[in-house]
């Protein structure tokens, strides 16, 4: 397979991770603010810290407020991060890619920029967003099922996994970073007493409230959602599940060994997490050095497979 | 909408579905009872439906001009454009005939020169073609043929004959157009399949992969990738798709090295990997940069020295535009009768050499009459249509046309044949198209039956090019005796 195909590939699993995920996160967040009384640590802009872009977001607008926010993160062409620049990035992508990925893809994510384009005027409003991006979360299943069910299982959909479970395991921490940050000692009485609230969304927006449910047959509490989230073996959202899933993706690719080197690593520090040993308004340093690891694994398949020193060859 | 198909005349025209006002051809009479007996409001739908279609598969082409846009989605017009299987075949013989002696032409200009020596065609004429490519000289690509795919445009007048208006040798472009025409119309007509034995066109891409392969009858199994320029090439989507549909791999120049062995190699996860043919939509001038334009970055430095040497075949072969060229286009009817010792099967449209005194002095007292060509541009541009354009305009031209008379031809101004189509203003109206079919050459010859329909969308407008406001139509090549039984 091309080094470039490898790389397009990749990325365009990457954007449609980030596409779903952030319809998501956005929908459960707004669902969670109308939990929450009015007051300040928990906002609207607690999706901007999410997504690190406060120097973006105050480049471009000056009030804080739902409807900016949404615009910032949803529908605007400027900014890196939201998730139409991610839609627009996955379609290019797919673009170059016909001969690659199973045919339907193309159409389906046509019919999904068409319905973003047609439907972003909704942005602004809070019962038509939602409408919107749940539809989105359904084409973007919609896609991975196609994947899964009509490509074969050759490097192209290698690339694809793993361009997947990155994203997803850099997503996840980041929630989990923000979730923890919140419910830290600094935390006001009013955050302390939504925390339940808090745990619960958490696993909303990462899509694994019922699974835990279903597996932890108990109530929702930090330690417990953070043990599911990061060393849960079997849930396909879970931290070791994607770092485990990368590793054996990695596995069958010519010459993986230094990449694998990381993974393994990575994958060894999350198994190793306790959540005892770490109380929950600390995991957000564990957080923040999990996604240094992680961009240095996505650093080395880079240099590996998209741009080896072909001249040497 | 039974309306406006009774208002609908075609005038002096030819007309591809009607014979006479309110009188179909006997091969269309059954498609014209079907979509005149339609309500007005279900052919709208058909209509929206179509377009929908279009969109949501992605069909695309890319106008220059349209900064930053790169979609645009394809115009499709949904009533069929029809050829009786027996004009067909003849036509079909023709452009086989054509295609033959072309190559012919390019392996002997390239290496004995024999048609100038024996003083058919002059020397400067052919020297002038910008296609020419003296770096070619005494290359013999394999089984001799340089245009292994060629995109001829075909016109009719208004006696209904079928004209060669020109020969696209180099990268000609729009068969992925008329193959998702034909699927667009399956899906929002699917009614219309039963009046007609239609021949499929859907096998172009094997056909296309069949022949790159024999262009390697050396390896069993060769790599086969179709080289593009990326996607801002207005007709990346055909790239893309075809080599989705031909089982090819896209790349770009970027992709691609020369080895010191002096073969081409692509960039891969598994390192380089030998490429043993090359599909190539990239113009000559930008496939090498170390033998042509110095500039290009869309090419591969060593490709030229690659070929030259048999270590990669390349379709179509670097230098075969020297005979996509409005002078030598005037010569061909000669090269059949000196080459293959044929009358003509297809006609030129009647063509009068600028480089000529004669022809210049006639040409200058018509202006006004015919249209004026540059010897090598596509796509409609540079030239003057004289019954259509101003005083000013033709003056302009005058000088331009004065200043390198060599460089032009003239032909009359053909009176287009029409043909039913959808338009805003006045519901169904006529509108002039033309007609590409594709010819793939390697150790066989195949002609697609039919091929890309194009229409011009705005009344009385001869420009069909799709970068100019042109639309196109599914193209039907149909058995005269009508099928009674069901399917």
């Amino acid at each position: 397979m091309l080094s470039r195909v490898a790389e397009r590939v990749y990325w365009m699993a990457r954007y449609l991770e980030r596409v779903e995920n952030t319809a998501r996160l956005i929908n459960v967040h707004t669902a969670l603010l109308m939990d929450l009384p009015r007051q300040k640590e928990i906002n609207w802009y607690t999706l901007i810290k999410i997504f690190n872009c406060e120097q973006d977001y105050h480049q471009q607008y000056e009030r804080i407020d739902e409807k900016n926010i949404m615009r910032f993160l949803v529908s605007e062409m400027d900014n890196h991060s939201s998730l139409v620049q991610a839609l627009f990035q996955a379609r290019e992508n797919i673009r170059t890619l016909l001969d690659v990925l199973p045919e339907e893809v193309w159409e389906q994510i046509n019919e999904l920029h068409l319905m973003v384009k047609a439907s972003l005027s909704a942005v602004g409003n809070r019962r038509r967003r939602q409408n919107m991006l749940l539809q989105i979360m359904e084409r973007c299943q919609c896609i991975s099922g196609i994947i899964d069910n009509h490509m074969s299982r050759n490097y192209a959909y290698d690339f694809i996994q793993i361009g997947k479970y990155i994203e997803r395991a850099d997503m996840t921490s980041r929630i989990l970073e923000m979730t923890s940050l919140l419910a830290s000692d600094s935390a006001s009485e009013q955050v302390t007493k939504h925390q339940g609230i808090l745990w619960a969304n958490l696993l909303k927006a990462i899509s694994a409230q019922q699974m835990y449910l279903h597996e932890k047959r108990t109530s929702i509490t930090a330690n417990k959602v953070l043990d599911f989230l990061i060393t849960d073996k079997a849930l396909p959202r879970s931290l070791c599940f994607a770092l485990a899933n990368i590793g054996s993706y990695l596995n069958v690719l010519p010459e993986p060994e230094d990449s694998l080197l990381i993974q393994q690593q990575i994958l060894e520090n999350l198994n190793a997490y306790r959540p005892a040993n770490i109380p929950a308004d600390q995991t957000h340093f564990f957080m923040d050095s999990f996604q240094m690891r992680l961009m240095e694994l996505h650093q080395k398949i880079s240099s590996r497979w998209f741009y080896p020193d072909f001249e040497k060859i | 909408m039974k309306q406006a198909w009774n208002d609908y005349n075609p005038g002096n025209f030819y007309d591809e579905l009607m014979y006479a006002q309110h009188q179909p051809h006997p091969f269309s009479y059954k498609l014209m009872q079907y979509l005149q007996s339609m309500k007005k409001e279900v052919f709208a739908r058909r209509i929206k439906e179509s377009e929908l279609e279009m969109r949501e598969r992605g069909i695309t082409f890319t106008v220059y001009s349209d900064a930053g846009n790169i979609d645009r989605a394809w115009p499709f017009d949904i009533i069929p454009r029809m050829i009786p299987k027996s004009e067909w075949d003849r036509t079909e013989m023709g452009l086989k005939q054509r295609m033959n002696a072309l190559n012919q032409f390019i392996q002997d200009i390239y290496n004995e020169g024999q048609i100038i020596k024996d003083g058919i065609i002059p020397e400067e004429v052919v020297l002038q073609s910008k296609g020419y490519r003296p770096v070619c000289k005494g290359i013999t690509p394999i089984h001799g043929v340089w245009a292994n795919i060629c995109g001829s445009d075909l016109v009719r007048d208004d006696k209904g004959v079928m004209y060669v208006l020109e020969d696209n040798l180099r990268v000609p472009s729009g068969v992925s157009y008329m193959l998702e025409n034909r699927k667009t119309t399956k899906r929002v007509l699917p009614e219309i399949f039963k009046l007609h034995n239609i021949r499929p066109v859907g096998d172009y891409p094997a056909h296309l992969a069949r022949m790159l392969t024999s262009l390697r009858p050396d390896i069993a199994d060769p790599a086969i990738v179709l080289l593009s320029p990326g996607i801002h090439n207005s007709a990346y989507f055909e790239h893309a798709f075809l080599a989705q549909q031909a089982g090819l791999i896209l790349l770009e120049g970027a992709d691609l090295i020369v080895g010191k062995d002096d073969f081409v190699y692509m960039k891969t996860i598994h390192g380089l990997k030998r490429v043993d043919v090359i599909y190539r939509r990239i113009d000559d001038d930008f496939i090498d940069p170390e033998v042509f334009r110095k500039d290009s970055m869309l090419g591969v430095p060593g490709i030229m020295r690659s070929w030259k040497l048999g270590k990669v075949a390349i379709a179509n072969a670097p230098g075969c535009g020297v005979a996509d060229d409005k002078v030598l286009y005037a010569y061909v009817p000669a090269m059949i009768r000196y080459y293959l010792d044929e009358e003509p099967l297809l006609p030129n449209v009647p063509t009068m050499l600028c480089r000529n005194e004669d022809d210049l002095a006639y040409v200058l007292e018509h202006l006004a009459e015919l249209v004026i060509k540059p010897a090598n541009e596509s796509g409609g541009y540079g030239m003057l249509v004289g019954p259509h354009a101003s005083a000013e305009q033709i003056e302009a031209f005058r000088e331009i046309l004065l200043a390198d008379p060599d460089n032009y031809v003239a032909q009359p101004t053909l009176k287009l044949s029409v043909t039913p189509t959808c338009s805003e203003e006045e519901g169904i109206a006529p509108r002039h198209v033309d007609l590409r079919p594709f010819i793939l050459s390697g150790n066989e010859t195949y002609v697609t039956p039919g091929g890309l329909t194009r229409v011009a969308l705005v009344k009385g407008s001869l420009v069909v090019n799709s970068s100019q406001g042109g639309g196109s139509k599914d193209t039907w090549i149909v058995d005269e005796i009508i099928n009674e039984g069901e399917f």
